[in-house]
């Protein structure tokens, strides 16, 4: 057996770190980084490029030490030498492969952020979710409460249908005591006060808007927002952007804006839409960036109570410089 | 080789070719990325590319963590350290193993080695075991993701501390009883040329300098490296059998088979295995299921997937004997299973 080339292989590998620095280094130069990793693992990308880049070259320069370097000091460090890549030539080659093509593709293949079929693999939520699982949670415990709410709320719906503009003059001089009653319903379900609070304020400041319009930063809270206090917001007007998205069972008038959330990578990511029914729906294709503005109704979708923008006018947008959303906190 | 001159130039032609096609691409990336020909390629292969760059790019940080560590440790920490604070009753260092897991901030990527070095430094096989499924859920980080993912249902993030904390002593116990007469599941390919290095090293120790700080710095370093080589390549292939998964599976077709609460829970721990997410970030994925899977499931789903995944399994393998993989892998699997459905069953 030849001897163990010390010299090449921290050469090759040396060249290999430089070449995964260079490529994260690149996408960080381009922006277009975010396809990846949200911005909150970014300390985390830095560390690793620098670090990389330094040990790249400190690798190198191991590479430079020839064999024929007696005392065997770079290498008498009373370790296991079970780190060497062993094996015949082509064992070698693929192995280096496996760390060269990530790198290779990372700068030949386009930079895209995930789309509609991905979506549709995930499973789309309509709205954050939540709202199940406090239902679930407290189904016996709400009841009354529950069904003394609808009942308003089939009157409220009345109001504004009797009188639009009223209703919704009345929506702000009315908030106070609708507040009271979420907190009372709230506060029987959580035990974080910050949580609410949190909530409610928004809920309350986004109430107080003419359109709410729902932005990349504030699209996850929003989403909890419909499903804690749909109810509150039946009527309003609204405003969001997202790709377009469409599941099988679709009428050609429905067609949902969707985004997706990360949290640290792609492989994490979820999927939030919003289910518009416009009769422009159908002019629009799967992946299509979008903004919709409409009527918040509340409806059902496979059993689940979600809002749903009515009446929409739909206009096609540019990609967003980041394609997707994430958590607030 | 030294007369080899020819293979010589030939290698250093290839790592500087290599290097300048690395800058060729550096340079030109966004023209040959929007190019016709690649902007045509089928979507689908786009998107694994995505999610397979997205977990190799976010794995790295604390790869490097886990190596930095483990190289420190190689360089610093002596067998005898390690014996003097461990306790000498085998049962007995179980508990506070599970508890000094508790407070390494390490994630499933960065433990392996970590452990792997801690083990061949004389720590017991069992209490190794203890370590490498408690550490990557009982953290600081993880902790505070739960909690923030299932803010409105807190026994999901107690009976995930809880399960992970116990489980990990029970693991490390039936390992023990287990392995008990065969310590050494390492590889042995190492020992190997430790043996042959052994000879060559012996003859010139005498003469050999006392190390200074730059030596031990660069002697680190090289560990560092050298390890990561050793380990990256099966987190890249784990990260793009991952990523394959992540893209084409349908994740409505699990919901149709977990109905029951024994299959969905069986279906969840499959889906962690093969989506092989981060610790730190698997709890909101979890939440996204909230509602058509049982808090059941989503706590087998959230203690299974950090102790076993497929990226890890991978790296595992690159480091313990097979059979002992094998019997790792059988035992947390059942032990969360099992677990799962007592705590739920008759407990809560």
């Amino acid at each position: 057996m030849k001897p163990y080339d010390h010299s090449f292989h921290a050469f090759i590998q040396g060249i290999i770190l430089i070449g995964f620095a260079l490529l994260m280094l690149g996408l960080i130069l381009s922006g277009n980084i975010v396809y990846y990793i949200a911005p909150t693992m970014m300390p985390f990308i830095y560390f690793s490029m620098t670090t990389f880049f330094f040990l790249g070259i400190v690798q190198v320069f191991r590479s430079t030490k020839k064999e024929d370097d007696h005392d065997h000091d770079h290498t008498a460090c009373n370790c296991e030498h079970d780190h060497q890549i062993n094996g015949p030539p082509w064992v070698k080659v693929m192995i280096y492969s496996i760390f060269i093509l990530p790198v290779i593709f990372g700068f030949a293949l386009p930079d895209r952020g995930l789309d509609s079929s991905v979506a549709a693999n995930r499973g789309m939520q309509l709205g954050s979710g939540i709202n199940e699982e406090i239902s679930k949670k407290s189904a016996n415990k709400k009841e009354t409460v529950e069904s003394s709410d609808s009942e308003e709320e089939v009157s409220r719906v009345d109001d504004y249908l009797d009188d639009p503009e009223g209703y919704i003059d009345s929506l702000g001089s009315s908030s106070d005591d609708l507040q009271d009653e979420d907190h009372y319903v709230i506060e029987d379900l959580y035990d974080e006060e910050w949580f609410d609070d949190y909530y409610v304020e928004l809920a309350e400041e986004m109430m107080d808007e003419d359109i709410i319009v729902v932005t990349e930063k504030n699209y996850l809270d929003m989403m909890t927002i419909f499903d804690l206090y749909l109810d509150k917001f039946i009527g309003k007007e609204i405003e969001i952007a997202g790709f377009t998205f469409r599941e099988r069972d679709f009428d050609s008038n429905q067609i949902v804006a969707a985004r997706f959330s990360m949290t640290c990578c792609t492989a994490d990511a979820g999927v939030y839409g919003t289910l518009i029914e416009s009769s422009e729906a159908e002019n629009y294709d799967d992946d299509t960036w979008i903004s919709a503005s409409g009527t918040i109704e509340k409806d059902e979708y496979n059993g689940q109570t979600v809002p749903v923008i009515t009446n929409a006018t739909i206009f096609e947008i540019e990609e967003p410089d980041s394609p997707y959303v994430y958590p607030s906190f | 080789m030294k007369n080899n001159k020819g293979t010589l130039i030939g290698k250093d032609l290839l790592g500087l070719g290599l290097l300048f096609l690395f800058l060729l691409l550096f340079l030109f990336s966004e023209q040959v990325s929007t190019s016709e020909q690649m902007e045509s390629l089928p979507n689908a292969m786009v998107n694994v590319n995505t999610i397979f760059l997205s977990i190799v790019i976010e794995a790295i940080p604390f790869i490097l963590l886990g190596v930095f560590i483990s190289a420190l440790i190689q360089m610093y920490v002596s067998e005898e350290t390690i014996q003097r604070f461990l306790p000498k009753n085998a049962v007995a260092a179980l508990v506070p193993a599970a508890m000094l897991g508790a407070i390494i901030p390490l994630c499933e990527c960065a433990i392996v080695p970590v452990v792997r070095r801690l083990i061949r430094k004389g720590m017991p096989l069992h209490v190794g075991v203890v370590f490498l499924v408690a550490a990557p859920i009982l953290n600081p980080v993880v902790f505070a993701s739960t909690f923030f993912a299932f803010r409105n249902n807190p026994t999901i993030l107690y009976s995930r501390m809880g399960l992970a904390f116990v489980l990990s002593i029970i693991i490390g116990a039936i390992i023990l009883k287990l392995f008990k007469n065969k310590p050494d599941q390492l590889r042995q390919t190492a020992n190997m040329s430790l043996a042959s290095h052994h000879v060559h090293v012996e003859g010139i120790q005498p003469q050999r300098k006392k190390a200074t700080i730059l030596t031990q710095v660069r002697d680190t370093l090289y560990h560092a490296v050298d390890e990561f080589f050793m380990m990256g390549k099966y987190l890249i292939l784990g990260a793009f059998i991952a990523a394959l998964f992540q893209t084409f599976l349908d994740r409505s077709l699990l919901e149709t088979i977990g109905s029951n609460e024994y299959s969905s829970t069986v279906v969840m721990m499959v889906f962690a295995y093969l989506l092989s997410l981060c610790s730190e970030a698997d709890a909101f994925v979890a939440s996204s299921f909230g509602n058509q899977f049982t808090d059941q499931s989503l706590v087998a789903f959230l203690v299974y997937g950090p102790m076993l995944d497929l990226k890890n399994t991978f790296m595992l393998f690159a480091f313990f004997k097979a059979r002992f993989v094998i019997a790792f892998m059988i035992i947390v699997t059942f032990i969360v299973f099992v677990s799962v459905l007592l705590l739920f069953g008759w407990i809560l």
